[in-house]
């Protein structure tokens, strides 16, 4: 077997690399998911501490007063008041910090960090206390911006500038994300403008195993929308929340080590055929069926080992490359997290091995299998071939119509019943199904050539008997050649319909946006628009901007999380002054915004209310501070800014509900004849001298957006690529195998005349036929697979609506570069094949 | 008791007490018999408080200095000055049950200005503070050879913790001295050390020790303190030690110290003396030592005699040496619990003990040794007894060398 290897370098390497990118991306994927779930929980844990219960409030308004009566509340042991917010640096544009204001008196029993001096020697207490802006901060982030004790920076928050002094570092026994920085709790209630107010309260209990009770008893006197559970809750969330993205990436991983089970499967196929003889010696010599299957198989597993090991080296450095990207689509449409590093975990190593060596034999049995069926006379005789039918068998079109079929039943019950994932099962039907018509396309496709070119052949004077005799080739080796192909359809498949996918999507978001975001002016304070919104609108800048002669209308906006039964909810909470904002699936527009200002009613999001399983007229429960209250679902709106959908809810029915009348941003509409220039300036000079809002003129706003979505797709972007990669090698690898395996047969054609040219042109176009194929195949399938990943996947996932739309110059120019691919992969091969030496190949004749 | 002769009034000579007081208040306590919640806060106190002591070097302007030319008055001295910095309010007492077994007690209050009261926003956040608050409390159980201490500190966000409220001058949580109307002072204090309820009766009038109302350290003049003493408090009340409550009665002394001055250099801690004598006189005394082993010679002291009358000490005025001492285990600081001091000028002539060897405040940072003594001599050749309480601070290694890395 070794032997075999050593005379075939390249095949074993081809196949070693084609296990090895399966394997690499899979655990790349694994290890950049894991990352952002770690970052995101270090972060909460850096927070959390040693808390046992966390008391927080919906929009973070959590009433200090109760503070007292939560410490000496029965089985509270310790509590301790935590303020936290976001500050975005001028000095460092793009950077943010987030501050934990912290009470050094009560939380030496939760925190797992603790503030010192700068020279490590103490802590002083009555700078830590005395000084507005000392903030402590890590060491890396001294660091990475060259500062040291003392120095000032400057922040923004909440539409001001405020100066920090680099007063103290944190000290902590493992490496934390360095935006982390901690200051006295009440410096930081100002700093914030949330004086009264705290973000969570930290319980340590007498007995843990009394939580219920001392939750129970909490729960008397606090107000009705706060929450109260352990810190570990927020984690879990979030986790939950990133499930559907994160799984999303691992089927599209799982790509790659399905096209490379296909490749296997060929060259273990290859090296069967290349081997009958030797199987029929084996045979003759008393070697069992069992045996000989173990022989194939063994060579694969140990390619497959050899590979999968490679594969995790491999996986660790693109997992570098990847974390990045995932992390910064998770911060943009999730949550804020700021992925430092990789984490490993030791399972998704063993589960990478596992699934790199599972797809090694799983496709390696097959021919395994046949080689052990060989009749060994036969296979001594040399005449016996694997495929030795021609015609392709009605199964495998049958089974191509039932994986068809299955696909449609799986997007069916992925859409009304559930569970979600089934609709990966569609997808995966739809390219298992095209991969069973291959055969039948190829062979017809090859009988149809064949008689094109022989009709052609007697109009021309040069003979065409090159390509006549690839087309036949074809169909010759039916079955692996489909293989090979299906191989490349299915890279194909998943780029034409993620690029269909992609393609509909913006262009979705494009007539969405073009129809709702028509304001000319969105102002922010500047730290929203790096840290994610936490910063509130000061009224006086609100007041400047809705007394402007230009302005017509302003939308406020505020963005809070609310408690919906056990869940927290996203809501958008808004003036609604400006109607044609909202896209509505259904109804009346006026009579909508009616409803919306003076019923306690809201507006659901497309993809809120199919994650919630809501249409027109339910009704929501939403807890309010003063208990819970009914909202009517008074429309969906189309939206595709969250996959976890939020609801509008009206300024009016906020303000009287939750007595909470702050906002995050406005949306400003001028009156004609004005323009954005007018309002941006004298707003400038009157608020944001120094930059503390950010302001967008409606282009500038429509091209972050986008720079959001393209990063979104970032990811993909590179998933696609990396299948393709593995997909244009295996035509290579396909080749080769085809070439060495017909060696034999070429040396006959060689013997009665062919010129080498003729070999090579034989080839080449052999190539290019099954190139053609696969880009015929793969743009169909692919375009099938984009109506399962926008109508089922996206679905069922994410609930968003998105028409289809086909970017014919891309779907044009794929099965030109498919089959230009195609043709190089076999330039090689062929070229060798013109030169091999005919007296060895021949020897057995 | 003796009846002694009085020296009359006279203002006490400048001192350099206040910052040995300063740093004799700044401690912190991580008792063994603590259960291990309080050992982590308290090494979070540690800390806190150390650099509390140490900040007291930098303290900028904005602060009342200590003048000369400060008129006493009772009861509003009792009271907080919060335009001050620095101020405590310092017990310490020997008391006895009816079966005459010996208990010490130490309960004081101390409050250290972040920002002058003026200076506040008045809708500024509660939880920025004016001041520190922290407390301690010790229990000295002579006859069961216990020592447990503990301390107190609160933001005081929520009124849990302040100063001079209608009734109470200082307090944290359940622990609060309280000034009454008819002169009395009323004492609270219970935690993992044990519990005292204690009303104080002032057998003596205040004594203010300094010159002119102030006693000024060093030969500046910018750094000076107000500071008086109740030398003689009569003391009932309940004690609780061990889970067992018991009436007691005993005499307690009293100090009220404010200022926002500087510290000297050089200073690395200092021995600080009080003395109840059987006769009705009492004795204060204090020795602050500098870093080459010697004395500095702003160390002084107090004669109170039975009538009240007070006389100012100078260093000369007195010697103090040292005739015994204990090491504690467990951080291997070695005290000078015995003392023979001579006052040559008063005729006095006695040996210290410490009632109980072990009254160590065993902290992380900040080390020392605060407890219960005897006094036993003689005055002009006739025997004469006194109880009373030693501090010792800057023996355990850490303490000085915080203090002047500090500086």
């Amino acid at each position: 077997m070794l032997r075999y290897l050593r005379r075939h370098p390249l095949l074993g390497l081809l196949n070693i690399l084609s296990v090895a990118l399966g394997v690499a991306v899979y655990l790349a994927t694994q290890i950049a998911n894991h990352s952002a779930n770690r970052a995101f929980a270090a972060s909460v844990d850096l927070v959390a501490g040693k808390a046992e219960l966390e008391i927080t409030a919906p929009a973070g308004h959590l009433p200090e007063t109760i503070l007292p009566k939560v410490a000496t509340a029965p089985g509270v042991s310790a509590a301790t008041p935590l303020v936290q917010g976001f500050v975005s640096l001028r000095d460092f544009p793009g950077d943010y910090l987030e501050i934990l204001g912290i009470d050094v008196f009560t939380n030496g029993l939760f925190r797992t960090f603790d503030p010192s001096n700068f020279d490590a020697r103490g802590f002083d207490i009555q700078r830590w206390l005395g000084n507005p802006g000392s903030i402590a901060v890590s060491e890396e982030f001294v660091r990475q911006h060259g500062l040291k004790a003392g120095d000032k920076i400057r922040a923004r928050v909440g539409g001001t500038n405020r100066e920090l002094e680099i007063g103290f570092l944190l000290q902590k026994d493992e490496t934390f994300d360095p935006h982390f920085t901690a200051m006295d709790i009440g410096w930081a209630q100002e700093l914030f403008g949330r004086r009264g107010e705290l973000s969570v309260i930290q319980l340590k209990l007498l007995n843990p195993r009394e939580r219920e009770i001392t939750i129970t008893a909490l729960r008397q006197f606090l107000p009705k929308d706060v929450r109260v559970a352990s810190p570990a809750r927020r984690t879990e969330e979030v986790d939950k929340m990133l499930g559907g993205f994160q799984l999303n990436l691992t089927m599209m991983s799982l790509v790659s080590v399905l096209v490379g089970m296909f490749l296997i499967y060929n060259t273990v196929t290859a090296s069967v055929v290349r081997r009958q003889h030797e199987i029929g010696i084996l045979r003759s010599l008393g070697v069992t069926r069992s045996e000989i299957r173990n022989l194939f198989l063994g060579e694969a597993i140990v390619l497959g080992a050899i590979g999968s090991f490679l594969g995790l080296i491999g996986g660790l450095v693109l997992a570098r490359v990847l974390v990045g990207a995932v992390s910064a689509t998770i911060s943009s449409l999730y949550v804020l997290v700021s992925v430092r590093g990789i984490t490993l975990q030791p399972l998704s190593f063993a589960l990478a091995w596992m699934i790199g060596i599972g797809s090694v034999i799983l496709s390696a049995w097959f021919p395994a299998h046949a080689a052990a069926r060989q009749d060994p006379v036969a296979a001594l005789h040399g005449g016996a071939r694997l495929e030795r039918s021609v015609n392709p068998s009605f199964a495998w079109l049958i089974s191509g119509a039932l994986c068809i079929f299955l696909a449609a039943v799986f997007s069916w019950l992925a859409l009304s019943i559930g569970p979600r994932w089934l609709s990966f099962g569609a997808a995966f039907f739809v390219l298992a199904g095209f991969s069973f018509l291959v055969p039948r396309v190829m062979f017809h496709f090859s009988k149809a050539t064949g008689n094109l070119l022989r009709r052609l052949r007697p109009r021309r004077r040069r003979s065409n008997i090159e390509n006549a005799l690839a087309a036949a080739n074809l169909s010759r080796a039916l079955l692996r050649n489909s293989v090979t192909v299906a191989a490349l359809a299915i890279a194909v498949a998943m780029t034409v319909g993620v690029s269909v996918m992609v393609f509909s999507f913006r262009k979705t978001v494009e007539a969405w946006i073009n129809n709702t975001l028509i304001a000319d002016l969105f102002v922010t304070p500047a730290s929203n628009a790096v840290a994610g919104v936490s910063s509130f609108f000061p009224a006086p800048a609100l007041a400047f901007l809705s007394n402007h002669p230009a302005v017509e209308t302003i939308d406020t906006f505020r963005q809070v999380e609310l408690p919906m039964g056990d869940t927290d909810i996203s809501a958008a909470v808004i003036r609604g002054g400006e109607q044609r904002r909202l896209q509505f699936l259904r109804g009346d527009r006026r009579e909508l915004m009616r409803r919306f200002h003076d019923e306690p009613c809201l507006f659901a999001s497309e993809s809120f209310a199919s994650r919630h399983h809501l249409r027109e007229g339910d009704l929501v429960e939403l807890t309010t501070p003063d208990g819970p209250q009914a909202f009517a679902v008074a429309a969906l709106f189309y939206d595709y800014t969250s996959d976890q959908g939020y609801v509008y809810l009206s300024a009016k029915n906020f303000a009287r509900f939750w007595h909470d009348d702050r906002i995050n941003s406005v949306a400003i509409y001028l009156k004609a004849n004005h323009g954005a220039d007018e309002v941006t300036k004298a707003f400038r000079s009157e608020f944001s001298r120094e930059g503390q809002f950010a302001i967008f003129s409606n282009q500038s706003l429509r091209r972050r957006v986008f720079e959001i979505f393209d990063q979104t797709f970032a990811v993909t972007h590179v998933l696609m690529a990396i299948a393709l990669f593995v997909a244009i090698t295996g035509i290579f690898l396909s080749l080769t195998i085809l070439i060495t395996e017909r060696q034999r047969e070429l040396a006959i054609l060689r013997a009665i005349g062919a010129s080498a040219g003729q070999i090579r042109k034989i080839l080449l176009s052999e190539t290019a036929m099954l190139g053609a194929l696969a880009a015929v195949v793969g743009t169909v399938s692919g375009i099938c697979l984009s109506v399962v990943l926008t109508g089922v996947i996206n679905r069922a996932f994410f609930g968003w609506t998105i028409h289809l739309a086909f970017p014919w110059q891309t779907l044009a120019l794929t099965p030109i570069w498919i089959l230009a691919a195609a043709i190089i992969a076999g330039v090689i091969p062929a070229w060798r094949a013109s030169r091999m030496v005919l007296a060895d190949n021949l020897r057995n004749e | 008791m003796n009846k002694e002769r009085n020296i009359g009034f006279q203002p006490v000579r400048p001192a350099g007490f206040q910052p040995a007081a300063s740093f004799s208040r700044m401690k912190v306590f991580s008792g063994e018999n603590l259960c291990w919640a309080h050992r982590l806060k308290a090494y979070v106190l540690a800390r806190v408080l150390l650099f509390a002591a140490i900040a007291t070097t930098f303290i900028a302007a904005d602060w009342k200095i200590a003048e000369p030319g400060w008129r006493y008055e009772f009861p509003r001295d009792h009271h907080a000055h919060r335009e001050f910095k620095t101020e405590w309010w310092y017990f310490t007492g020997n008391l006895f049950d009816a079966d005459g077994h010996r208990f010490g007690y130490e309960l004081t209050f101390f409050r250290h200005g972040i920002q002058r009261a003026a200076d506040r926003d008045p809708n500024a956040s509660r939880f920025i503070v004016d001041d520190l608050k922290f407390a301690h409390f010790a229990i000295t159980d002579v006859g069961g050879q216990q020592f447990r201490f503990e301390q107190k500190t609160s933001r005081g966000a929520f009124g849990e913790a302040g100063f001079d409220d209608r009734q109470r001058l200082a307090w944290i949580d359940n622990w609060s001295l309280t000034s009454k109307s008819d002169g009395i002072f009323e004492l609270t204090a219970s935690g993992a050390a044990g519990a005292i309820h204690l009303d104080l009766r002032p057998a003596k009038p205040a004594v203010v020790h300094g010159e002119n109302g102030v006693s000024v350290k060093g030969t500046g003049g910018a750094s000076a303190s107000h500071y008086y003493s109740i030398p003689r408090l009569e003391t009932t009340g309940s004690l609780t030690v061990n889970g067992k409550t018991c009436a007691l009665r005993g005499e307690s002394w009293f100090d009220h110290e404010w200022s926002s001055s500087q510290l000297a250099k050089g200073q690395v801690g200092w021995d600080w003396f009080c003395l109840q004598w059987e006769d009705g006189a009492e004795l204060m005394l204090y020795r602050m030592r500098l870093e080459n082993g010697q004395r500095d010679s702003s160390s002084s002291g107090t004669w109170i005699a039975p009538d009240g009358t007070a006389t100012h000490l100078r260093a000369t005025d007195f010697q103090a040496t040292p005739i015994a001492s204990w090491k504690s285990k467990a951080t291997a600081a070695e005290y000078p619990i015995g003392w023979r001091i001579v006052l040559p000028a008063q005729g006095l002539d006695f040996t210290i003990k410490a009632a109980l060897e072990d009254q160590e405040l065993k902290l992380g940072p900040i080390t020392y040794w605060e407890g219960a003594i005897d006094a036993n001599g003689r005055r002009d050749g006739k025997e004469i007894k006194a109880r009373g309480y030693l501090e010792l601070t800057g023996y355990a290694g850490q303490f000085g060398a915080t203090l002047r890395a500090g500086r």
